[in-house]
């Protein structure tokens, strides 16, 4: 018992920098939440249940620009769906573990616990460990949250004060470091390109119609530039050291 | 309405976390799906960014006058320069408060 205690604590420990760089995240989450119409409860259970900062603030902003309800839910299937890679990287080390364990490290399994989790180093998974920095962040996001939902219902014009442009700008700090290939940039301007069209010609499918191209259009690319690659003999090495 | 839609957002959220870690799961994803789906998120925030950035009450701004879009370029350019989250998140936000509410109000 010592020493699982002693455990959770070093992974709070290790997870603390990104705790602290997610909190302007969760105070927007609940502030914005309160912007779009949702009560100060619906804002915190959003935070509490959903967990998930990118599906949260996107379905917000949905919400904010009437879409449906299978709007919402098809863009947060897109959203989430990267953490089915997660779940498959760590299946090894997590599925043996009892169903309570499992449960609990799949609700807390972020972007950010998946950074904390080595998946391929042979060892078995150190469960306290990997709880405490789970944990850890899913406090610090929802009393982020709470934050934003006190100061957000009680500055009444908080929202007109550029929250909007929070989202443009945390999520373009997200992207700009996502954008490591050719393949990757193809799938934003892609993207980037179809959205605004569509938002232009008012199609409230828009959203999801350039999601779908970008993946595509990244994924052709990425087919395509391999092929040429494979080809041309003087383009074989460095290709190979890539896919290594 | 409100607490359906987030119900099921939880109930997908989770399913899509925990859905490999099932032991009684027998197939996994093909390596051409896990392909496509590695450009989920990079294509998700660009479909988002852009029409925020350049679309505003249903017309195209492109002018450059437009605090969202300098924000936006200046987000960019602090986090290549810097690669730190906090620093251009909050950076590009003064900067675009600065243009809206003082230089271009």
């Amino acid at each position: 018992m010592h020493s699982s205690k002693r455990e959770i604590w070093l992974g709070t420990l290790a997870m603390t920098p990104l705790s602290i760089a997610v909190a302007p995240w969760g105070f927007l989450v609940g502030a914005y939440a309160l912007e779009v119409g949702l009560s100060p409860l619906e804002a915190q259970s959003l935070s509490l249940f959903v967990f998930a900062g990118t599906s949260q603030l996107v379905a917000l902003g949905l919400m904010q620009a009437q879409a449906g309800f299978v709007a919402i839910m098809l863009t947060t299937l897109l959203i989430t769906s990267r953490h089915l890679l997660y779940s498959m990287a760590l299946r090894d080390k997590i599925s043996p573990l009892p169903a309570r364990w499992r449960y609990g490290l799949g609700f807390l399994l972020t972007d950010e616990l998946f950074v904390h989790t080595p998946s391929n180093d042979g060892k078995p998974l150190n469960r306290w460990y990997a709880l405490g920095a789970g944990l850890s962040f899913y406090i610090a996001w929802n009393l982020a949250t709470l934050l934003g939902i006190i100061a957000g219902s009680s500055i009444p014009n908080l929202t007109e004060l550029g929250l909007e442009f929070a989202v443009v700008a945390t999520f373009t700090a997200m992207l700009v470091p996502m954008i490591r290939s050719l393949a990757i940039a193809c799938c934003c301007a892609t993207a980037s390109t179809v959205a605004v069209l569509s938002a232009m010609l008012g199609w409230q499918a828009g959203l999801l119609l350039a999601i779908l191209s970008g993946m595509f259009a990244g994924y052709l690319w990425e087919q395509v530039s391999e092929y040429l690659q494979l080809k041309r003999p003087w383009g074989t090495p460095s290709n190979q050291e890539e896919q290594a | 309405m409100i607490a359906l839609t987030l119900a099921a957002m939880a109930v997908v959220v989770f399913a899509s976390r925990y859905l490999f870690l099932e032991p009684r799961l027998p197939m996994e994803l093909g390596p051409k799906l896990r392909r496509l789906m590695g450009y989920a998120t990079p294509a998700v925030l660009s479909a988002v960014i852009a029409p925020m950035v350049l679309i505003h009450q249903g017309q195209l701004n492109s002018d450059w006058q437009n605090p969202y879009l300098i924000g936006a370029i200046a987000a960019v350019l602090i986090m290549l320069l810097s690669k730190n989250t906090l620093l251009s998140t909050v950076l590009s936000m003064l900067i675009f408060v600065a243009l809206k509410f003082w230089l271009f109000a």
